[in-house]
């Protein structure tokens, strides 16, 4: 959603939505909590330690943070415009594929190395969305299922190249690539803890993305997702607008595979996108598609994994809290995308038929 | 005489702007009623009130004399009422039959008791003269006859009070005739009708009474004599006289500018939709083509701007070969059009006005620079545009689906004719234009052409062809059945549009 109104304005526009889903999720958890006997107090006060209690625990937040805030701006990119691109792992894996690769195999300056690793897995994840995408262009393949098919396919390539082509040799057959050298590495920017310069950039992307809504390629994609007889009447290229929509997102989900191989893990092992993909998603719709609305939403919901975390290490405390707020807010974004949906149909039955 | 409606003081807000504003409106048992108003008056959004699609802010509906709260069109139409909107609501695959019984229980349980109602509903079109076969498939139906099983639809759940929503702006003027007498014959039954229109003709025809709105408040309710004009009508609508005549300039045309030879294309369902269609149009012509909606009209449109492909025959704008071109070719040629259907075509309904206005030209370096979007310039522009035309709307980033229906078409009207373009393709332009916008619409298409535009002209509204076009092309059945000078008579022209061919055609 754009604004054509002030920024301040605007911003508080964007993340509203999300933050009174989050509060509404919280409150009624509290319900629950006190109808179980617990006091919601002590309960919260516990989850905020776990999550901020440290540096080095708000450092895993902002860690986590990062992938899952560029996904589901990848994501948000394509439901807009009504692609439900929902391959977001498999996109992620074939970044971080690329990345490694790249970081694996160029032996030149890490100045030089991070950007063209960047770049890698920015065009893998493009590939794999870019193919789902020219499937439905070409041949209207419901993109649901392939991208989600993709994810399968993604996941294999990963363990296949772990274990063979790519196996680390002096690792006595672990199926993980050998490390990246030192200088490879995403510098870090708190020291003593784990926290790397990607949450910057990541906010960064957010930027872009913000820009990227007041540009005209964004009103482009815009108008294709809101009416595409509209988009063609007005001489937009539908097809190719539509291949270009999930090859920058899945561009995005890319990127966020390259943070994890050059920021966090620093090699390739299975698993690598840890399921961040349907996290994206959700992230996505709480952010009501808007950048700095999944901002603040993915810094929700990497607090709430890594409060998790911890909680689960304590005594005393029903840490399945995490998993019913988590799942409270999911079941809250639904409703409201069914909402809308609902009376935007109502709408259209009763008024954009011509009714005035 | 009984009142069949009485709405009292009724008031209904959108977003802190009344759309109506304590409005009273009588209806009298057994009574055509007008309703009037310039475009944005809150004609149809009183009419929501009592079809219970809106629910009013503050004041009293009473039917028979009974206060009533309506708040679905279920409980309207239990109460009588009927609406038939502008645009129709039909399955277009199923059957008048299977259509009517949509959404109404069956007398038979689990089974469907089509042949009953099928008995039913041919008995009541007898009675009313709506001359239609329950059996027939909805997509055959022309226009004017999905509008009367819509008319059918209401009368066979009990409708006593009729609402048409702008019935006559697809009408043929022949099948407005019918529908008039339709309507009459309502009325001899003993229903009450509102009839919402921007035709005066029409409305000083058919009515009894009218009731006028101007700003979303109540300007004057009046009867309808023999002794009531047209000017009676617009000064009470618009606080003025408004000029009914204006002069079209004598022909005075230049060089070709669109060549169309032999041109052939499919409609959607595959079936040859225009045949050998041949003409041109010169540099400052205004060509009508007349003929009853659906003989290759939106084809023909879709063709000229690149949207639909040609199976035979070329295209040729200012000598240059347009042929497979896609649709952003004719619009950088200069190629403007303004779509029959507004909402599913010319429209992004849920993105604001200003949006819309540039919906063509928006990677434009006026509006965009760097790949940014320029918002002031955007801004300023919609503010223009909204001026010029008349746009009446809260502000530029009003989403165009809180319009009202000739707001909305006044978008892509200010949008096209904006664009200095080459050619016009004008299909309908003045469909849902009050009086007021309507002249200055057909003045600024006079305007265009005498700076040197082409105008291609579609209209159901002959009188529109005749006072505008300078030759006047008869579509039927997908072919051109002649073109005739701009003095033809109705009755050529109507001959023509029966498919009859006469002698003295002027080949272009
Ligand atoms: N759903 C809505 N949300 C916001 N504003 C609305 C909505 N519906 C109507 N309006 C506003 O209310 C006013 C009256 O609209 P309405 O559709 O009743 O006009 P109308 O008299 O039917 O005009 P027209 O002749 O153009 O059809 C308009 O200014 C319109 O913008
Ligand atoms: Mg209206």
């Amino acid at each position: 959603m754009l604004k054509e109104n002030g920024i301040v304005k605007g911003f508080c526009h964007s993340v509203l939505p999300a933050v009174v889903t989050i509060a509404l999720a919280f409150g009624v958890s509290a319900l629950l909590l006190l109808f179980s006997s617990h006091s919601p107090i002590e309960a919260f006060s516990t989850l905020l330690t776990s999550a901020f209690g440290s540096p080095s625990r708000i450092a895993e937040v902002l860690i986590k943070t990062a992938p899952l805030m560029v996904m589901a701006l990848g994501i948000s990119v394509a439901f807009k415009s009504q692609v439900w691109n929902i391959g977001g792992d498999g996109q992620f894996t074939l970044g971080a594929i690329f990345a490694a690769f790249v970081a694996l195999n160029l032996n030149l300056p890490g100045f030089i190395v991070l950007p063209v690793s960047f770049l890698a897995a920015f065009l893998g994840g493009a590939l794999w969305g870019g193919l789902a995408g020219y499937l439905r262009a070409k041949f209207n393949a419901n993109e649901v299922i392939t991208t989600l098919m993709l994810n399968y396919v993604a996941s294999y390539l990963l363990s296949w190249l772990i274990r063979y082509p790519m196996i680390d040799p002096d690792g006595h057959g672990f199926p993980q690539t050998s490390l990246l050298a030192q200088q490879y590495q995403l510098p870090i920017i708190l020291s003593g803890t784990r926290l790397h310069v990607g949450i910057l950039i990541a906010l960064m992307i957010v930027l872009l993305g913000y820009l990227f809504w007041r540009s005209s390629l964004g009103f482009r994609i815009d108008l294709v997702g809101e009416n595409e007889e509209a988009a063609k009447y007005c001489g937009i290229n539908v097809s190719k607008t539509i291949i270009l929509t999930m090859v920058i997102s899945a561009g995005l989900c890319g990127v966020a595979g390259w943070g994890e191989v050059v920021g966090v893990q620093y090699r390739l092992l299975d698993n690598i996108s840890s399921g961040y993909g349907n996290l994206a998603i959700v992230i996505a719709l709480l952010g009501n598609l808007n950048p700095f609305g999944i901002a603040v939403s993915s810094f929700f919901f990497a607090a709430l994994l890594v409060g998790g975390n911890t909680m689960q290490l304590m005594e005393g405390i029903p840490f399945s809290l995490i998993t019913v707020i988590q799942g409270l807010v999911i079941v809250f974004v639904i409703s409201r995308v069914v909402y809308t949906q609902w009376r935007d149909n109502v709408a259209n039955r009763h008024f954009n038929r011509g009714a005035r | 005489m009984d009142l069949a409606v009485e709405m009292r003081e009724i008031t209904k807000v959108f977003k802190k702007v009344a759309a109506n504003d304590k409005v009273n409106f009588n209806l009298k048992k057994g009574s055509i009623h007008g309703l009037l108003g310039e475009n944005g008056a809150g004609k149809t959004t009183l009419m929501n009130c009592l079809y219970g699609l809106y629910q009013p802010e503050s004041g009293k509906i009473f039917i028979n004399g009974k206060n009533v709260r309506i708040d679905s069109p279920q409980k309207a139409m239990s109460l009588g009422v009927g609406m038939v909107h502008q645009h129709f609501m039909l399955v277009r695959p199923m059957t008048v039959v299977e259509n009517i019984m949509l959404g109404l229980s069956s007398k038979r349980g689990p089974f469907l008791d089509t042949d009953r109602v099928e008995r039913e509903l041919l008995a009541l079109s007898k009675r009313f003269n709506l001359n239609l076969e329950p059996k027939a498939k909805i997509w055959q139906l022309s226009v004017g006859e999905q509008q009367r099983v819509e008319i059918l639809s209401a009368l066979y759940r009990g409708a006593e009070i009729l609402i048409l929503d702008e019935p006559t702006a697809v009408l043929t003027p022949n099948e407005a005739q019918e529908l008039f007498g339709i309507l009459r014959m309502m009325r001899n039954d003993g229903k009450s009708v509102i009839l919402i229109s921007h035709k005066l003709e029409e409305i000083l025809a058919i009515v009894d009474e009218v009731t006028v709105l101007r700003d979303g408040r109540l300007v004057g309710q009046a009867q309808v004599t023999a002794e009531t004009t047209k000017r009676d009508l617009t000064s009470m609508m618009v606080g003025r006289d408004v000029l009914f005549n204006f002069k079209h300039e004598t022909l005075k045309t230049g060089a070709t500018k669109l060549m169309v030879n032999h041109l052939g294309a499919r409609n959607d369902k595959g079936l040859p939709a225009l045949k050998e269609v041949s003409f041109s149009i010169s540099a400052g012509e205004i060509l009508g083509f007349a003929g009853v909606d659906g003989n290759g009209q939106k084809e023909l449109c879709e063709v000229l701007t690149g949207l639909r492909p040609t199976t035979s025959g070329e295209i040729c704008l200012n000598g240059k070969e347009l042929n497979r071109s896609s649709p952003k070719t004719f619009i950088n040629e200069g190629i403007a059009h303004i779509p029959e259907d507004r909402h599913k075509t010319g429209l992004a309904m849920n993105m604001g006005i200003a949006r819309n206005l540039i919906l063509k030209n928006f990677s434009q370096s006026g509006f965009s620079s760097r790949g940014l979007l320029n918002f002031r310039a955007i801004k300023k522009n919609a503010e223009r545009l909204m001026e010029e035309y008349a746009i009446k709307a809260n502000g530029v980033h009003t989403k165009v689906k809180d319009l009202s229906g000739g707001n909305q078409q006044k978008v892509i009207l200010a949008r096209e004719l904006s664009s200095k373009p080459e050619i016009i393709i004008a299909n309908q332009p003045t469909r849902g234009l009050d009086i007021g916008a309507t002249e200055y619409v057909r003045q600024k298409l006079l305007e265009e052409s005498a700076k040197g535009a082409g105008v291609l002209l579609i209209s159901a509204d002959l009188e529109e062809i005749l006072q505008l076009s300078d030759r006047i092309a008869v579509l039927y059945d997908g072919q051109i059945m002649g073109i005739l000078g701009r003095n033809a008579s109705v009755e050529e022209i109507g001959l023509l549009m029966a498919g009859v061919r006469t002698e003295e055609v002027e080949v272009c």
